[in-house]
Formats: structure tokens, C-alpha cells, sequence
């Protein structure tokens, strides 16, 4: 592995008028690696993708990309240096197009200004046909799922599971380095949570992007995970192979109990 | 220094001040309850004045009126009271309640809608023509002091009933079951109604007591500086706003100062600020322009955590 | 929901993965091919045309009003609506594209006009060449809403809108009072004229050719709007464009997708300013002045009425957005025109409210007994409230003599009759079924007391305003996404 880590939290603190939500913690994730963070709800799971995309600001603590700090800087800045997410909560941009969502996410990378798409010139023609083209790329990813008529169609007419594609190819078009998960697999059935296991080690292989995802569905952590990394109460109780964490007596005791026996 | 203007410029300050706090009130209510910026209520607050001017009128009008000066004053200040009140409920019913779920800028479409047909309703019907409360045939023309402060009868019953409202709304707010109702139905609505406060009610209640203070503010409008017209809603509801937004929206403390602070913001830069009687509604633009850049949620607001 | 209780997929079923194709989605593919004859084949032919054959159509079919009608005509009904429509464009990029309620849109205009007033008119002894000026003009209403923009970009939704409003309110002020203004350094300048305003403003002036006279205005104005809306209709499907449409969707997601919402928001507004000061400049020339009383509020609701009626975000329905709102109350100044647009409204609404056939016709038929019986009772019993008499003289007036009330001097009457007028719209809705049938005819002869006593009368007075203000809530309540928009998703 590379000196320095992709991602490097160093004691990262966070409250909310008195409730301490991150707690002192150091987080490292190296290039090419897939980390699931675990816990149970209100462990301060979607508050560290918040912290590490610049839509809050750590009260202490160094966030690092590659050893460069990211805090204070704005969230489009940072997404710009590499690091994109989803949403759990599903933020598509609804009245647009499938092909618009992921076009509009290139906006960080491409160049032309106002003034020059007004009167298109050459160089905006060229760059908005790159633009599409990239677009096209990211969504054939998915197989058949988001191909060919449903480019064309808005993303509110989605189905819940195309949804979450939706969300990730959008991350994708961002060009990151570091891929930031907030649940992909939520509500999805067996099959489509089969499917997302299976996309996201070719995200990995294919698409060369490290992998920081939240994850209840243990099939899924199991199935995709380096390493796993338990939060709760924002406090980090345990870290290691998916094994490890799954028999460790704390995670067990915090969260998993009888889920942990029923994974066995 | 000037004194006796700065004392001057103080009382008419506090005067404003407890008008724009009134106005302000029910800005603030119904953002809270709805997050909805309701254009309508400075034309609400135009239409208590002309209710109040009625109510006056029927009752034998000001220099000879049927009753007692004060009768006639309590008398104006609950028709108008009670008029604007059911006119925002009304107002609430017709062009917000179908709303709800629509997109977050038809209801603020439909508000704008409300108020131009509101101001040009009065303008069709009231005319264009000021009107005129005639007060000092009212209440005659004595003044009262406290130290170096000299008020108008007009002026101190704007303060004292001002203040007097305010306090009654608070308490109502703190202690009434209704009242409790609304803090939790603006807190959180959704959860509101699933604890079994029904949440329309309420609404119309906030929208009632907001309009009625507005309605309230309208006749002390009229008997502080006389003339009436169509087109007072507008100015008196911009600046009722920007005092809701300085005191921190949703919060009823914050209506009341932020009032106080326009108004004697309004006076003193009339007063003592270069073209400031011409200019003092700039003065006040700036103001607002200033709180809104250096603290947004304003004096008394809570900054609001964004939700990813 | 656990994962494991999760819907069982068709793909077991149909061996082929059917994964994430429900029957809501099935339901909403294909709606767009639901209309089926000529309106569905005109529709479908008009998506499919490329934007700028669409802009050459409409502005085609517009550069042949002139040709079939009077100067007269043209001032009247299409100057103004396509200074309105231009200005519609404008607004619509603030707040159709990227979502922000801009309500000192007005103020922009105002400043285009009096900047150009400046350049070029006696007043000032300056006699600019178009070419340069409108640039200068452009560029100046540009930064003004960069500077207006600055302080805004902080402010969520309805604060922009406040202080925006507050903004448009202090230009109206700076204006009509700046003649009095003693500046540091400078001394008395005479800025704006005052209230007097700025008068003898010069035509457009392209190197000796001068643009002027109603024609070669609207030609003007035509010639603009198809450059702006081709210019727009790029920037639509551009990477700013999509930021823009990003950021009125979802400003934290737009902003985590690397987009910097703060900056597109001032582009925004810059942009919006730009377009409506040259819109101002245009319209100084056509009024040869600058007044601050033209840059009302009521203004401001008119273009939000003709963006809100054409569709937010939809560029060619505003034309059809201003010349509805911008030609109708021109047509309403008289009362031989306001009549059949009054009736017929009416009529067309009831006709589609009232279904079954059976029930309009019941309807209608109370409201004409109605009618008679109270013209009937009033004659005899109180005759002063029909000796009045309506307006004109043709047979539809000297009918109306004789059904409907018209009261001699008494205002009051007429007066309480609109504020029932008003309760009563607001009350029916509450209604149960049979009430509202009930008293459908006596609110309908309510609302034609009203219209023809005081509203006809007013005319030219209030009720321009009071339809407008009436359409705004109506339309927000009937179909909020105007009539070309399309429905929005939008999950509160």
C-alpha cells in the first residue's frame, strides 16, 4: 500500500449543541480498498459522509485526501478534489433527465463558461459532446438498467432500485477518486441487493474507485468488504476483517446481537 | 447633542416600533407554522385601518361620536380586530390550505395574488382618497410625560395596547392548550398531527390571531397619523418582515425587538442620517440588507442544521 | 423495512430480470403518447422540432401582425406585449431555471432604462450610438445584479424574496428622489430627474440609422427576443443550464455534485438583470422617457402573471403567457370588447365545471329566472334600485336594463355587494353538494351585479389589477405549473 492513505480522518469531534455525535475519531482508508462502516442508527454513520464532504464542519480534528486537509473547504471544492457520494435519502435531481443527472454532475470537470455555450462555439461543441459521451459511459455501467430510452426519461419515473443507481453513476460522473455509499442496498428486494454486492466489486475492479459505503444489510458488508469499521455512539468500537467485527463481543453487544447469531 | 430631538425621534421610534412589532408577529406565526412568507398581511393590516375608520364612522364618527371617547375606541379596535382576523383565516382557506403539498413557490405566487387583489379591491371600493381618522376630535391633543419624553395620547395608547398584546400573546403561546399546539405544530408538523393536534385548526388559529394583530396595528395607524390609504400595506408589511427577519424569524421575542429595532432604526436615521426623510426606508433596506450578512438567522433566531 | 421480507421479484418468475420496472413507472411511461389525434401529432411534431425553427415560427407568425393590422393596433397590443414578453423571458431564467423568486426584477428594467436615458437624451447631452450604449446599458444592469445578487446568494427561498422586493422598493425611492441627492466630492448632481423623470430619450441610433416609428420597434423587439431566446434556449441544455436546473432542484445535492451553487445563483441573477435592462433600454425609446412611476409593483406581478400563465421554465409558452395577459386588459378598456371576453369566460368555465349537461342548463336556467324575479320584486318594491341603467346601448345592454339591477347613486350598495361578492366565492367551496348547486345562480347574478355596476365602471381603474391578482391565486390553485409547464415533482 502507498505511504499515504487515500482518506485519513485524525480525531475528527462533532456535537450538535451538547450531543457529541463523531467522537475523537481516526478513520484511514488506502487507495483501492473497500471499507463498510457499521452501526446501529443514530451512531453517527451519515454525520461522517457529512463531515468528510464539507456539509458540516468538524468542531476538531484533521480530515485528509490524500494528505491534503479538506476541512473548511466548501463541498464542491472537495467533491472536486475527488470525493463523491450518494445520498441515502435519494437526492436525484427529479425533473431532469436520467442523462441530465449524470451530465449535470460533470459541471466540476468541464470548462466552458456562459458566454461561450450561448453562441456554441467550437470549443463548447466539443466539450458538451465529451460531456455526453461520459454520460453515456457511466450509465452503461449498469448494464441494460439505465440504457438506451430511459436516458430521455425524468428521473422521477424511476423505480426505487434504478433510483439508487441513478445516485451512484451521478457520483461517478463527478470523476472521484473515492466513492462515498450512504446505504445502497436500502429498500431493495433480495435480487436487486444481489445485484448491488455484485456492482460494486466491478466498481472496484472496473472503475478503479476506493470505497467508503454504510451498510445495515450484513449479506452485503460481508459480500464486499476489505475491512469493516463499527461506529457507535459516534465512537469507533471496533475494526478489522468482516469476521472479526462480526464475532467482536461489543459490535455484537451495540448492534448486531441476534442479526449477528442469524449471519452465522 | 440635540436632546429634546433625540427624545423626539425615541417616542415616535418606540411608536413605529410597536406597529412594525405587531405586523411583524404575525409574519413570524405563520412562517414558523408554515414556512410560508405570506404577502397578504400588510394588505390585511390596510384593511383593519379601514375597518377601524368604518367602525368609527358608524358610530357617529369623530368629532361627534355616539359614545364615549374610549368606548368608541374599544369598539373600533375589536370590529377591526375581529374583521381581520376572519379575513385571514379566510384568506388561509382559500389560497394557502389548497397549496400545502404543491411546489414551494406557488403558495408565495398565490400570496403575491392575494395581496394585489386585496390592495386593489380597497382601492376600487375605499377609493383612492385618503382618509382621515381625525384623532385629536377623538382624544383631544394632551400630552403626557415620563422625564424628558413627551407622548401624544395617540402614541402612548399605541405603546401601552402594543405592549399590553404582546404580552397576552406570549403567555397565550406559553401557557393555553391552543397555544402549546402551535409551538409543537411548528416545531415539527407532521408529528404534530400524528399525536392528535389537528393541525388545520391550529393554522387557522395562528392565521387568526396574526391577521387580528395586524388588523389592531392598522387602527393604531390611523389614530397615531391620521391618514389612511390603499396602498399602506405594502411599505408597513416590507418593513413588518424585515423586523421578523432581524428579531429571527419563527421566534416571538424576536418580533417584538426586531419591531422596536426597525422603528427606532426608521426614526433615528430620519432624524440624524443625510436626506433622511426622504431616504429612511433605505436606511431600513440597509439595515436589514447588514443583519441578514452578519447574522442570518437573526438577533434571536436559532441557526438552522441542514439535513443530507 | 428489513432486507429480508423484501417484495419477491418477477425475476424469479419470468426468468428474465424485470428488476425495477413497477406498475407505477409502466404507468408513467408512455403518458406522452396518450394524446392521440391532430392535438397529440402537433404536440409530438413541436418537441421534436429543434428550438431555434420554433423561436423563427413564433417570431414568423408575429412579424405578421403588423402586416394585417393598424399602427394602432401594433402600439397598443404589440409593443407592450412584447416588452412584457421579453421581460418574462428574462425573469424566467432566475426563477424557472435556477428557482429563485426574484421580486425586484422590476428595479433591473427601471435601470436599463434610466442608464440609457442617461447616454442618450438633451437632459444629460448625451447623444450615444446605439451600438455602444446598449453594451454600456447591459453591462451596467449586469453588475447591478451581481451587487443585489451579493448579499441574496446567502438568503434561502423566501428572504431572497423579501429583501429582493425591499430592493425593488429603494430603486423606486432612489429614483424618484436622487435630483435632491448632494454628493461628497461632486456636489448637487441632478441623477435621475426626479420625479419628472427623464424625457426627449433618442431612438436607437445604429451609425445614422435610427429606430424608430411602431413598426420598426416591434421589429425592434422581435428581432431581440429571437436573439435572446436562441442565446437561451443554448444555454438551457449547457453545462450552466443543467447547474441551474440542478440547484433549483436540490441545492446540497447540486452543491456535493461539484457544483458551486453560490456562483450560478449570481450568474443567475446577473443574467436575469442583464436581459431586463436591455429590455429597459428598448422600452425608454418606445416611451421616449424615463418615469419612476412605470416601475411599479403592479408591473412586477403583471410579468410574474405572464411568466406564471406560460409555464415556469417553459420559454415559448410565455408568449402565449403575455399575450394573454398583456392584450386582454388592452382589449377590457372598452366595453364593447370587455363584455363577450367577460361572458364567455364565464360561460367556457361553467360549461366545463358543470357536468352533466342537464345540470348546466338547471343551472343556467335558475340564474335567468332568478334574474327576472328579482328585477321584478325590486321594481316594485323599491324602484330607485333600477333606474339606473347599463353601459352602452346595444341590444345586450337594453336587455340586461331589464333583468338586472342597476341602483341609482348609490356607491355603497354596489360597494357591499363586491365584499359579499368576495365572501361568498371564498365561502362555496366549503359547501356541501346541494348548497353549492343551490346557490350557484344567485352568487352568478351576484357576480354580474358586480361586474357591471363597478367593475365595467372601473375599467380602466382597479379591476385590470384585481383579475390579475384573482388569475394568480386561481391558476396556483387550478394548475400551478401554468398552462405549458410541465407538472413538477417535487417531494416535500
Amino acid at each position: 500500500m502507498a505511504d499515504t492513505p487515500l482518506l485519513e480522518l485524525d480525531q475528527v469531534d462533532k456535537s450538535f449543541g451538547g450531543l457529541r455525535v463523531i467522537a475523537d475519531l481516526d478513520l484511514v482508508v488506502n487507495e483501492h480498498e473497500i471499507v463498510s462502516v457499521i452501526g446501529p442508527n443514530g451512531a453517527g454513520k451519515t454525520t461522517l459522509f457529512n463531515l468528510i464532504t464539507g456539509l458540516y464542519h468538524p468542531d476538531s480534528g484533521e480530515i485528509r485526501l490524500d494528505g491534503r486537509n479538506l476541512v473548511g473547504l466548501q463541498p464542491h471544492v472537495i467533491t472536486g478534489l475527488g470525493i463523491a457520494r450518494t445520498f441515502q435519502t435519494l437526492r436525484l435531481f427529479l425533473n431532469m433527465t436520467v442523462k441530465e443527472n449524470v451530465m449535470a454532475a460533470q459541471y466540476g470537470h468541464t470548462k466552458v463558461g456562459v458566454l461561450r455555450s450561448m453562441v456554441k462555439t467550437p470549443a463548447a461543441r466539443r466539450e458538451e459532446k465529451e460531456i455526453h459521451r461520459r454520460a453515456e459511459e457511466k450509465l452503461s455501467f449498469f448494464g441494460d438498467r439505465l440504457m438506451g430510452y430511459r436516458w430521455d426519461q425524468f428521473a422521477y419515473s424511476l423505480s426505487y432500485a434504478n433510483r439508487r443507481r441513478l445516485e451512484i453513476a451521478r457520483a461517478m460522473a463527478t470523476e472521484p477518486r473515492l466513492l462515498l455509499l450512504d446505504e445502497p442496498a436500502a429498500g431493495m428486494n433480495p435480487n436487486e441487493t444481489h445485484e448491488i454486492t455484485g456492482l460494486i466489486g466491478k466498481l472496484r475492479e472496473q472503475g478503479r474507485y476506493t470505497i467508503l459505503v454504510i451498510e445495515h444489510d450484513m449479506h452485503v458488508v460481508e459480500g464486499i468488504s476489505d475491512r469493516v469499521v463499527a461506529l457507535d455512539h459516534g465512537v469507533k468500537i471496533a475494526e478489522g476483517s468482516f469476521e472479526a467485527v462480526a464475532t467482536d463481543e461489543r459490535v455484537i453487544e451495540a448492534y448486531l446481537g441476534l442479526r449477528a447469531a442469524e449471519t452465522k | 447633542m440635540n436632546w429634546s430631538l433625540f427624545f423626539d425621534l425615541t417616542v415616535s421610534g418606540l411608536t413605529l416600533g410597536s406597529l412594525y412589532a405587531l405586523i411583524a408577529l404575525g409574519y413570524s406565526m405563520v412562517y414558523g407554522i408554515l414556512k410560508l412568507l405570506n404577502f397578504a398581511h400588510g394588505d390585511v393590516y390596510m384593511i383593519g385601518a379601514f375597518i377601524g375608520w368604518f367602525a368609527l364612522h358608524a358610530l357617529g364618527g369623530p368629532v361627534n361620536p355616539d359614545f364615549a371617547g374610549a368606548a368608541v375606541l374599544v369598539v373600533m379596535f375589536l370590529t377591526a380586530m375581529i374583521g381581520c382576523g376572519i379575513l385571514g383565516v379566510a384568506i388561509e382557506r382559500f389560497a394557502y390550505r389548497p397549496l400545502r403539498n404543491a411546489p414551494r413557490i406557488a403558495p408565495l405566487i398565490s400570496a403575491l395574488g392575494v395581496s394585489i387583489f386585496l390592495q386593489n379591491s380597497a382601492l376600487l371600493v375605499f377609493g383612492a382618497q385618503f382618509r382621515d381618522y381625525q384623532t385629536f376630535s377623538l382624544i383631544g391633543v394632551k400630552t403626557y410625560s415620563i422625564g424628558n419624553l413627551f407622548f401624544s395620547v395617540p402614541q402612548l395608547l399605541t405603546i401601552v395596547s402594543a405592549t399590553c398584546l404582546m404580552i397576552a400573546l406570549t403567555v397565550f403561546v406559553a401557557r393555553s392548550r391552543l397555544g402549546k399546539a402551535m409551538r409543537s405544530t411548528a416545531y415539527d408538523r407532521e408529528a404534530a398531527s400524528m399525536m392528535g393536534i389537528d393541525v388545520d385548526r391550529v393554522i387557522s388559529v395562528t392565521f387568526f390571531i396574526g391577521s387580528a394583530l395586524a388588523g389592531a396595528a392598522g387602527v393604531m395607524f390611523g389614530l397615531v397619523f391620521g391618514q389612511i390609504y390603499h396602498f399602506m400595506g405594502f411599505l408597513a408589511g416590507l418593513k413588518g418582515f424585515t423586523a421578523a427577519v432581524i428579531g429571527g424569524i419563527g421566534s416571538i421575542p424576536g418580533a417584538m425587538i426586531g419591531g422596536l429595532v426597525v422603528g427606532l432604526a426608521e426614526s433615528y436615521a430620519t432624524g440624524y442620517l443625510p436626506q433622511g426623510s426622504t431616504f429612511q426606508n433605505l436606511y431600513v433596506f440597509a439595515l436589514l440588507i447588514l443583519v441578514i450578512l452578519i447574522r442570518p438567522s437573526g438577533l434571536l433566531g436559532t441557526a438552522v442544521v441542514q439535513k443530507a | 423495512m428489513s432486507p429480508d421480507d423484501g417484495i419477491p421479484g418477477s425475476a424469479e418468475a419470468a426468468g428474465a430480470p424485470r428488476i425495477g420496472v413497477d406498475e407505477w413507472v409502466a404507468s408513467v411511461e408512455g403518458k406522452s403518447e396518450r394524446y392521440t389525434g391532430v392535438r397529440g401529432v402537433a404536440l409530438r411534431e413541436w418537441d421534436r422540432l429543434p428550438a431555434p425553427a420554433r423561436v423563427f415560427l413564433c417570431v414568423g407568425l408575429a412579424a405578421l401582425f403588423p402586416l394585417v393590422t393598424s399602427d394602432g393596433n401594433v402600439f397598443r397590443y404589440g409593443l407592450f406585449t412584447l416588452v412584457y414578453g421579453l421581460l418574462a423571458i428574462g425573469l424566467n431564467v432566475v426563477v424557472g431555471f435556477a428557482g429563485l423568486l426574484d421580486l425586484g426584477y422590476i428595479a433591473f428594467f427601471g435601470f436599463g432604462a434610466y442608464t440609457y436615458g442617461i447616454l442618450a437624451s438633451p437632459q444629460y447631452n448625451n447623444h450615444w450610438q446605439a451600438a455602444a450604449a446598449i453594451p454600456v446599458v447591459i453591462v451596467a444592469t449586469g453588475m447591478l445584479g451581481f451587487l443585489v445578487g451579493l448579499p441574496s446568494r446567502r438568503l434561502v427561498g423566501d428572504y431572497l424574496a423579501i429583501a429582493t422586493l425591499f430592493f425593488g422598493q429603494a430603486f423606486y425611492v432612489f429614483v424618484n428622489n436622487a435630483n435632491r441627492i448632494k454628493f461628497p466630492f461632486f456636489g448637487h448632481t441632478n441623477l435621475t430627474g426626479g420625479s419628472n423623470g427623464i424625457a426627449g430619450i433618442e431612438p436607437f441610433n445604429f451609425f445614422g440609422y435610427k429606430v424608430q416609428g411602431t413598426r420598426g420597434l416591434y421589429y425592434l423587439l422581435l428581432i431581440s427576443i429571437a436573439i435572446v431566446l436562441i442565446f437561451l434556449f443554448a444555454v438551457h441544455d449547457s453545462r450552466t443550464g443543467r447547474a441551474w436546473r440542478a440547484l433549483r432542484e436540490d441545492p446540497l445535492a447540486a452543491e456535493a455534485m461539484s457544483i458551486p451553487v453560490n456562483r450560478l445563483k449570481l450568474l443567475a441573477f446577473v443574467f436575469g438583470a442583464a436581459v431586463a435592462g436591455f429590455t429597459g433600454a428598448i422600452y425608454a425609446t418606445i416611451a421616449t422617457a424615463a418615469l419612476p412611476g412605470d416601475y411599479n409593483v403592479g408591473l412586477l406581478i403583471t410579468i410574474y402573471a405572464i411568466m406564471i400563465l406560460g409555464g415556469f421554465g417553459s420559454m415559448m409558452g410565455i408568449f402565449v403567457g403575455a399575450i394573454i395577459v398583456s392584450s386582454v386588459p388592452e382589449l377590457l378598456r372598452s366595453s364593447a370588447n370587455a363584455r363577450p371576453l367577460f361572458y364567455g369566460v364565464i360561460l367556457i368555465a361553467l360549461i366545463v365545471k358543470l357536468r352533466p349537461w342537464r345540470r348546466f342548463v338547471l343551472e343556467i336556467g335558475a340564474l335567468v329566472a332568478f334574474g327576472f324575479a328579482v328585477h321584478a320584486i325590486a321594481a316594485g318594491v323599491y324602484p330607485r334600485l333600477v333606474h339606473g341603467h347599463s353601459i352602452g346601448n346595444d341590444f345586450f345592454a337594453r336587455g340586461l336594463d331589464h333583468w338586472l339591477l342597476f341602483p341609482e347613486r348609490t356607491k355603497n350598495m354596489v360597494d357591499v355587494a363586491y365584499i359579499i361578492l368576495v365572501a361568498a366565492i371564498v365561502i362555496l367551496p366549503q359547501l356541501g353538494r346541494i348548497w353549492r348547486a343551490v346557490l350557484l345562480p344567485p352568487l352568478l347574478y351576484l357576480l354580474i351585479f358586480v361586474w357591471e355596476n363597478l367593475l365595467l365602471v372601473q375599467i380602466n381603474g382597479a379591476t385590470r389589477l384585481i383579475l390579475l391578482g384573482a388569475l394568480l391565486v386561481a391558476l396556483m390553485i387550478a394548475r400551478p405549473q401554468g398552462l405549458f409547464g410541465k407538472a413538477y415533482v417535487e417531494i416535500v
